[in-house]
């Protein structure tokens, strides 16, 4: 690793770091800001009581101040509708949207990039027009459909479970355990993954079409390099920019939860816990997941920007 | 020479504007006309041919109501309704004491779903279709910038998109519908609607221009047409912006239908078009439940509407590229 | 390539005709007519989880079905009779003054645990509801005039509850206080940590009960599970210990998902039992191959309401100057077409009302009606004396300054309110009253509603009270929830005076006819002063997996689960 490249990647961490820390701060502000619903609440009293009693009331500088002191020690403050301290939910969450996002972005990859190569390269024929609509018609279907469409056809066949979080009977061995899992995971990872691999094959198809227009190909060609090789040599690194660059945007957003498939498939993860957050105005909730879910993106752009400056080392001259 | 997808695209895109335009004419009926005793009646088709196999002028037989709770119809049969043409200023309509025809079904409140698309069409695909020139401007223009400028320029201007990116926009949102009147017009929604979907949408198209101008400004013609004397607005505008073309309709085909559906998250929080207004978000969001789409799937239409507007726009914008071998024209034709 | 797509479009949209669903041919089995037998297993599913295993400090409508299955109270109140019925206190007397009732208590009660019940933990769990420490949300249900209640304990089987002054409903008030354990809990309120007391992170094992179930197992986001309480003290008529389950699941899943679970056979009954219209067909087609029950469960209790801005702090408003005018509100009522409402947004599933108190409430229902029902002309003519005519001919009508007829219905977003809003909107259109509907989340709509900046609001609570005297709130112009003008000093309308005289009179221990014929008056003057419009009622259809043998349906929520220790259920699983 050149120091140039260390110094960039320094920076680039530093400036994770301090984008996390602004939209939870930017958060909460707005979290505070937004009207609340407790008027018609069994008792508007008591309910002023538990705001006073985890600081929900204090002025504006004082509570982010004592937010910010607390954080540094990775105490995210108290949920009010859950009672349980921040941190502890969102690790426990966390861990179940990752498991899905990973899950889904691998899918999407396997599927949407190969055939976004493919039906790039070859500009006629049946099997690429096909291909190509079939991914407009699947980035055209709202992800709200497409969960319920899952859902239903799991309801129906009984192949899959309706929703839910694995439940491992007790005395599954590993292979029991993991198969159990699978069965769960496989059509929430579906939904998430489909509009996902949708992109990636129009990007990846439209980018593969530049590339290969490329005079550098022309030459390779006019070298005897054989066309596979071309392809997935030659035009599939030049191709790559711009993929990477929503890549990264696309594991964050797997990361952060996608809550429409999460609450329609009752996997209740961080996605579901924003949107509980959001509803209940639960002020440290909602920072503490902007943080989390802050964290996955610059995670996520951070990769791609890193694999970017690696596969291509004009960019990184940008810092 | 114009190539065949892109004429067949132009034709696509002419007529669906065409049809959002005449949608006061050519819908059947009022959109906010609601039926009674027809909610969540199935699509009718009209017939040409009567029972005995004798031609008609185009029909359609009424429907009755079977049982109200379980939504089934019957077609009566014994009454044929004939549509007519150019009658009440529209195009083609029933006599109002006849019953309606609802090629696409009617909707939770007996209102005829083929009309509701058809409106709609002028307000979604409207918002949607100038936030996404917005958002595409707004990416293109920082995009280039960062990519071209690089150092202080590119750390702001990347730093500031991703903030956007993360930040839960609906606080935003709802914060802002607090501080507004209770009573928006339609005007008023359609323009804030489609600053803060463009505002929102920004981002993505920024990172893949960036990408695409960092690369392209070191390249041999970037050289050249600095040697030549252009100064760095033109090189940018001229010659690296087209580098990033056909990256930026791609992104115009994802980010169009995901701000139509975005319009309907909208509107659940107050920004949305409000009755009777018809919008395609807020028709699929309602249409959006286990239970109709095992019973009433013709709620759907709009999503095949969103359908045919991204594939018009994917037509007209794909571009020919000759089927043997690479071409080598293109990069050295844009130096000059 | 555009040929394909072609082809493709015409093929989904064919595959979309549905032709009319006939009803399979296999009948719903008879309910059961066996004895509930000991033994089995329900799986049961909640919307979400309780956040806390501490009722008193917990404000989800989940933990109050949580303490419904692991607590027990003093008195309870028969949610199907509506009538007060012998609990942990097995008979008790009232004082000649009304001011003071001797509960005495079942012997030979136990805790969960093993440990004896006695009136020290009676003592001690009111004592807990009162401390200003752990300000309990319960405990404003149980104050009488904002006083709370005393509680004496003479002895170790007798209990003495004291009101601060007379009160009709009486025990009533303790129908929602389950009583705590005092071995496992006064130290922590010695303490001041009985909030954090019985968290979701505590164990399991010290959390004690009075209720037919114990809480086993607790997976956080995914499921509770409950065992039987051996040392429950309820015997059925035949002698046999309850509850008949031995084990009782709940999973946690989101509305779309239960369904789809209960039509298939995965969970056999939901907390929130009550079905939509829309779900209906769904639910037809699974009764019809006998796997889930239908049950009429009558009507709901709490309405939905259309409420007009009256509120004294912005009477000056002249955008609400028309709402203060009675034959205004009640040529509203007038023009609405409430059947045709329950026709198409309930899918005929509901029928209309005109005032607060409805046919489910049978104790209480006073079936006024107001002088018009639907009649559009007495409703031009009820707009003409508020000042509104059509005076420039287009159909719409005007003030005597030639403004037009303008307001704002603020609701739910998305929701069947969305959809009533919209016919309202039709309806009113077409007698000339112009209605804009803003459709809002709970949020932005009850911080408006707050700060009085509305002028009219489509909307509804949940409230299992039946007896009026309960429901102060909504009644007294004193009331925090008198929706239309809430928290008045003093009343701000004659009509509300009299109402307040009259509710008091409803307070008053005494006969119950006594008290239904004055209340019945209240009624009637609310539906002709008509401060908010009621519309329609739904009627409640329960579904139930049909291995549950002895469901007993009650009007609120949750409808199946409230006497989960007489559920009973069939062996085998679909």
């Amino acid at each position: 690793m050149t120091t140039g490249f260390r110094r960039y990647l320094l920076r680039r961490l530093g400036f994770a770091v301090l984008l996390v820390f602004v939209v939870s701060s930017a958060s909460l502000l707005l979290a505070r800001l937004a009207p609340s619903d407790d008027a018609f609440a069994a008792d508007r009293a008591v309910i002023a009581a538990e705001r006073h009693r985890l600081g929900f009331d204090k002025p504006l500088a004082a509570q982010y101040a004592e937010w910010l002191t607390r954080s540094v020690r990775f105490d995210f403050g108290e949920s009010l509708r859950f009672r349980r301290p921040v941190a502890a939910l969102i690790r426990e969450r966390a861990g179940r949207t990752a498991l899905l996002g990973v899950t889904a972005l691998m899918l999407a990859t396997i599927v949407g990039i190969p055939l976004g190569v493919f039906t790039g390269s070859r500009s006629s024929g049946p099997v690429p027009s096909v291909v190509h609509s079939a991914s407009v018609v699947v980035l055209s279907i709202p992800s709200l459909v497409m969960s319920l469409v899952l859902l239903l056809f799991a309801a129906r066949t009984g192949w899959f479970p309706a929703g839910g979080l694995p439940s491992i009977p007790a005395d599954a061995g590993i292979v029991g355990s993991i198969g159990a899992i699978a069965r769960y995971l496989f059509l929430p990872a579906v939904a998430l993954a489909l509009p996902m691999a949708a992109a990636l094959e129009r990007l990846q198809s439209r980018a593969i079409q530049e590339a290969l227009a490329d005079p550098c190909i022309l030459a390779a060609l006019a070298r005897g390099v054989p066309r596979p090789r071309i392809v997935w040599r030659h035009a599939f690194r030049l191709a790559l920019k711009t993929v990477l660059a929503i890549y990264g945007i696309m594991i964050g957003t797997a990361l952060s939860g996608s809550f429409v498939v999460e609450i329609v498939m009752s996997w209740h993860g961080l996605g579901d816990l924003m949107y509980q957050a959001l509803q209940a105005r639960d002020l440290y909730l909602v920072a503490g997941c902007a943080a989390a879910g802050s964290c996955g993106l610059a995670l996520g752009i951070l990769t791609s920007d890193l694999a970017l400056a690696a596969a291509d080392p004009r960019v990184e001259e940008l810092g | 020479m114009i190539a065949g997808t892109t004429r067949a695209g132009i034709v696509a895109v002419s007529l669906i504007t065409i049809v959002s335009a005449a949608a006061p004419v050519l819908g059947p009926y009022e959109p906010s006309r609601q039926f009674a005793d027809l909610a969540f009646a199935p699509p009718m088709v009209p017939h040409v041919l009567d029972d005995e196999g004798r031609w008609q002028r185009p029909f359609v037989y009424p429907l009755h109501l079977v049982d109200r709770l379980e939504h089934r119809f019957a077609e009566d049969r014994s009454t044929r309704v004939a549509l007519q043409w150019f009658t009440a200023r529209r195009l083609i309509t029933t006599p109002n004491a006849a019953g309606p025809w609802l090629l696409f079904g009617a909707d939770a409140l007996g209102r005829d779903v083929f009309s509701r698309v058809l409106h709609g069409a002028r307000m979604s695909l409207g918002v949607a279709l100038l936030a996404t020139v917005l958002a595409l401007g707004l990416g293109a223009l920082a995009g280039a910038v960062a990519g071209f400028a690089g150092g202080a320029w590119d750390t702001v201007l990347m730093r500031v998109s991703d903030f956007l990116l993360v930040l839960p926009v609906i606080y935003v949102v709802l914060v802002l519908r607090a501080a507004m009147p209770l009573v928006l017009t339609t005007s008023q929604v359609f323009w804030i609607m489609t600053a803060v979907l463009g505002v929102a949408g920004w981002p993505f198209p920024a990172k893949g221009v960036r990408a695409v101008v960092a690369v392209e400004r070191r390249k041999e013609y970037a050289e050249a047409a600095h040697a030549l004397g252009a100064g760095r607005l033109r090189i940018l505008l001229c010659h690296l912006l087209p580098a990033s073309r056909s990256f930026l309709t791609v992104q115009g085909t994802l980010l169009l239908p995901a701000f139509i559906l975005a319009e309907a998250t909208l509107s659940y929080v107050g920004f949305g078009f409000a009755e009777p207004v018809p919008s395609w978000g807020v028709m699929l969001h309602e249409a959006a439940d286990v239970a109709t789409l095992a019973d009433a799937p013709w709620l759907l239409a709009p999503a095949a509407a969103i359908v045919a507007c991204v594939l018009s726009l994917h037509l007209l914008s794909a571009r020919s590229v000759p089927s043997r071998g690479p071409g080598q024209t293109t990069s050295i034709e844009s130096a000059t | 390539m555009f040929a394909i797509v072609v082809a493709v479009g015409a093929a989904v949209f064919l595959a979309r005709r549905t032709s009319n669903r006939a009803p399979s041919s296999v009948a719903a089995p008879p309910p059961s007519a066996a004895t509930p037998a000991r033994g089995g297993e329900l799986i049961a599913s909640f919307r979400s989880e309780p956040p806390t295993h501490n009722r008193y400090v917990d404000r989800s409508a989940t933990g109050d079905y949580l303490a419904l299955l692991t607590h027990a109270t003093l008195v309870r109140v028969n949610r199907t009779t509506d009538t007060l019925e012998p609990w942990l206190a097995e008979s008790w007397t009232e004082s000649p003054d009304h001011l003071s009732f001797t509960l005495h208590l079942r012997p030979g009660v136990v805790f969960s645990d093993g440990v004896p019940f006695t009136s020290a933990d009676v003592v001690f769990s009111f004592r807990a509801l009162y401390d200003p420490r752990v300000s309990s949300p319960l405990a404003s249900d149980t104050l009488v005039n904002g006083k709370p209640l005393q509680i004496e304990a003479p002895d170790p089987s007798t209990v003495i509850v004291r009101l601060p002054s007379r009160f009709a409903p009486g025990l009533r008030l303790v129908d929602g206080v389950p009583i705590l354990p005092r071995h496992r809990l006064e130290l922590a309120l010695a303490q001041g940590t009985f909030n954090d007391a019985w968290s979701a992170t505590t164990p399991l094992t010290e959390i004690a009960g009075l209720g037919p179930f114990i809480l086993v197992e607790h997976v956080s986001g995914e499921r509770l599970v409950l065992a039987r309480n051996p040392h429950y003290w309820r015997k059925d008529q035949a002698g046999t210990s309850l509850p008949y389950l031995d084990k009782l699941t709940i999973v946690v899943a989101s509305q779309a998902s239960e369904a789809l679970k209960l039509q298939a056979g995965e969970i056999d009954v939901m907390a929130n039992a009550d079905i939509r219209p829309d779900d209906y067909a769904a639910y037809k087609r699974a009764a019809d191959q006998g796997r889930v029950r239908l049950i009429d469960g009558g009507f709901a209790l709490d309405p939905s309401l259309l409420w007009f801005n009256l509120s004294t702090a912005h009477a000056a408003d002249p955008a609400l100057r028309l709402f203060h005018q009675k034959a205004f509100r009640q040529a509203v009522s007038c023009t609405v077409d409430r059947q045709a409402i329950a026709n198409t947004a309930y899918l005929g599933a509901a029928i209309p009302i005109y005032g607060p108190v409805t046919p489910a409430n049978r104790t209480w229902f006073g079936d006024v009606r107001p002088a018009c029902e639907h009649d559009p002309s007495r409703a031009r003519e009820l707009f003409r004396d508020a000042g509104l005519t059509d005076r420039n001919g287009d159909g719409m009508l005007e003030d005597s300054a030639g403004k037009p007829a303008r307001f704002s219905i603020l609701t739910q977003g998305e929701n069947i309110r969305s959809r009533v809003a919209a016919m309202i909107q039709e309806q009113l259109r077409q007698a000339g009253i112009a209605v804009d509907i803003v459709p809002m989340d709970p949020g932005g709509l009850l911080q408006r509603f707050t700060r009085g900046n509305y002028e009219a609001i489509y909307y509804g609570i949940q409230s299992s009270a039946t007896d009026p005297a309960l429901s102060a709130g909504f009644w007294l112009s004193s009331g925090d929830y008198h929706f239309w003008n809430p928290e008045q000093k003093s009343p701000a309308t004659d009509w509300e005076r009299r109402i307040d005289e009259l509710m008091r009179r409803v307070a008053e221990p005494s006969d119950l006819e006594e008290r239904r014929r004055v209340f019945t008056e209240v009624q009637r003057i609310f539906v002709d002063e008509l401060p908010a419009i009621y519309l329609v009622t739904p009627k409640v259809t329960i579904a139930v997996s049909t291995r549950v043998l002895n469901p007993q349906p009650a009007p609120q929520i949750p409808q199946l689960l409230w006497n989960a220790d007489s559920l009973a259920v069939t062996p085998a699983r679909h």
